[in-house]
Formats: structure tokens, sequence, C-alpha cells
């Protein structure tokens, strides 16, 4: 597989439940802005045109108050079931956003206890690389990682 | 430290003015003027920055007189680690809502 160990990141998960209903949530605008966003900020999908060249257009509200941009993306590839390709290199329709960062590729396959999930997640070079100048005069700045991952896991 | 404060902690560096502040911040305390001073945002905008720092742990403030410092904690900014990480985070937090989600609705329905 194309994996870019420092650009990239890859999440593999078995979900106890059928790979219909994981499909159901990744493709139901309702099901959709009940996960995708942590509470207690809330999710609205402005726009879920599942197919190549489809938007994907969520806002977010922090307090429940106004809501404003979150995710402005495009599907790439779609197979029912089993596949989904999305950028925010581009918006809906094939238009070039204005500041891309990521290609995510989601697959669900069946698993003897329900489906095992995967997301596989592209990033460009630049953005880390800005991150790291901003904030490289600090001190271990980017040794860190390890610990962040370990906290992660404990949860 | 729990998914919500990791969240609230990511979120509040997911933004070019406080990562800026952050970046200000870093060289040493300053006060909210001072850090205002580079940015074209009226003070209640710019305060709004202040606050989610504050709220999500990586900045204290303290008041002397009319005038509020502000400065980093480390420790909390230390867990932050790299963009790659945070977006690791936000994508780990991503699947821990969605596993919980269609779990929870696979459960309804079995009933």
């Amino acid at each position: 597989m194309n994996f870019r160990p420092e650009t990239d990141l890859e999440i593999t998960r078995v979900i106890k439940a059928p790979r219909s209903a994981v499909w159901q949530a990744w493709t139901n605008p309702d099901q959709f802005a009940q996960w995708w966003i942590p509470a207690p900020a809330m999710c609205r999908v402005v726009n879920m045109d599942v197919r190549p060249g489809g938007a994907l257009l969520t806002e977010m509200s922090e307090d429940g108050g106004a809501f404003g941009p979150h995710m402005d993306a495009c599907y790439l590839a779609v197979e029912e079931g089993r596949k989904l390709v999305l950028t925010n290199a581009l918006s809906g329709g094939w238009r070039p956003a204005a500041s891309p960062f990521m290609t995510a590729i989601i697959t669900l396959d069946d698993h003897d206890q329900g489906t095992t999930y995967r997301a596989h997640v592209l990033h460009k070079d630049e953005e880390t690389r800005a991150w790291h100048e901003e904030m490289g005069f600090f001190d271990g700045w980017g040794t860190v990682a390890a610990q962040l991952a370990a906290l992660v896991e404990r949860q | 430290m729990d998914q919500y404060s990791l969240d609230m902690l990511f979120q509040s560096l997911a933004d070019p003015t406080r990562r800026a502040v952050i970046g200000r911040l870093g060289r040493g305390a300053a006060s909210v003027g001072d850090l205002a001073a580079p940015f074209s945002m009226a003070l209640p905008s710019f305060m709004k920055h202040v606050h989610m720092l504050e709220a999500a742990g990586l900045i204290r403030t303290r008041k002397e007189g009319r005038v509020r410092y502000c400065e980093i904690d480390e420790a909390r900014l230390a867990v932050v680690g790299s963009w790659l990480e945070e977006q690791r985070a936000i994508w780990e937090s991503r699947t821990d809502r969605l596993e919980r989600f269609v779990q929870e609705k696979q459960k309804e329905q079995e009933r």
C-alpha cells in the first residue's frame, strides 16, 4: 500500500456490527451528523452526495449557536458497502478547494465479529512542515509524539 | 486526560491565531494587549481565542492591577506532539464515536 509514515496514519478497528450498519453511519446524513464531531459541539450535514465527484459538506457549532464551516470534501471513489475515498483537495463537483491537506480511504471488510474498519488518511508534506516551523523553537518539540500515542491508546 | 479534554486541546490549536499566540508565549509571558497587537481584530474577538486556550489548559492567565498576563502551560503543550499526532487523535476519537454509535444502534435493533 501507498503508506508514508511521515505524513500518513492508519487506524484499524473491529466494530461489532455488520458492514451495512457501518456503511449507513458513513453515508446516511442523519447518522453521520451524530458521530462525526465530538459533543458538545454539533454537526450539521449541508450536503452529502455519495458518488464520485459528489460533495460532503458539514458545518459545526461549538455551543449550539451559529454554525460555521467544518468539512468541505469530495468523494473520489465509492464502492457500495465496502469503500469510500474522499479528499478536501476538492469540493463537490471536482472543484479545486482552497486549503487541501488530506485524502481519506475508508474500507470495510467482513469479520467473524462484525466489520474490520480501516481508515487510511494521507496528508501532504507542507502541513506537517508548517506546524513544526511554527512550533519549532520549543525544546523537544516533535519528540513527544509517543507520549500522545500512548495516551490515546490508554483510553 | 479524557477524550473530551484531548479534543478541546486539539480544537484550540486548530486555529492560526491561537497557534501564533502560543508561538509568542513560547518566548515568555505577555500581556493580552501585547499579544493582541499583531492581529487586526477587535479585542473581544481576540479574547475569545485567549479564553479558548485557557479553557484547554494550554495557557494560564493572571491579573496584575488592570493588566491581564498570559503564560504557557508547557506540560500541557507537550502532550500535543506533532501535527500528524493531532490528526491521529482526531481520527482515533472519530473512530471511537463511530464504533459506539454503530454498536448502540445495533443493540437497539436487536431489542
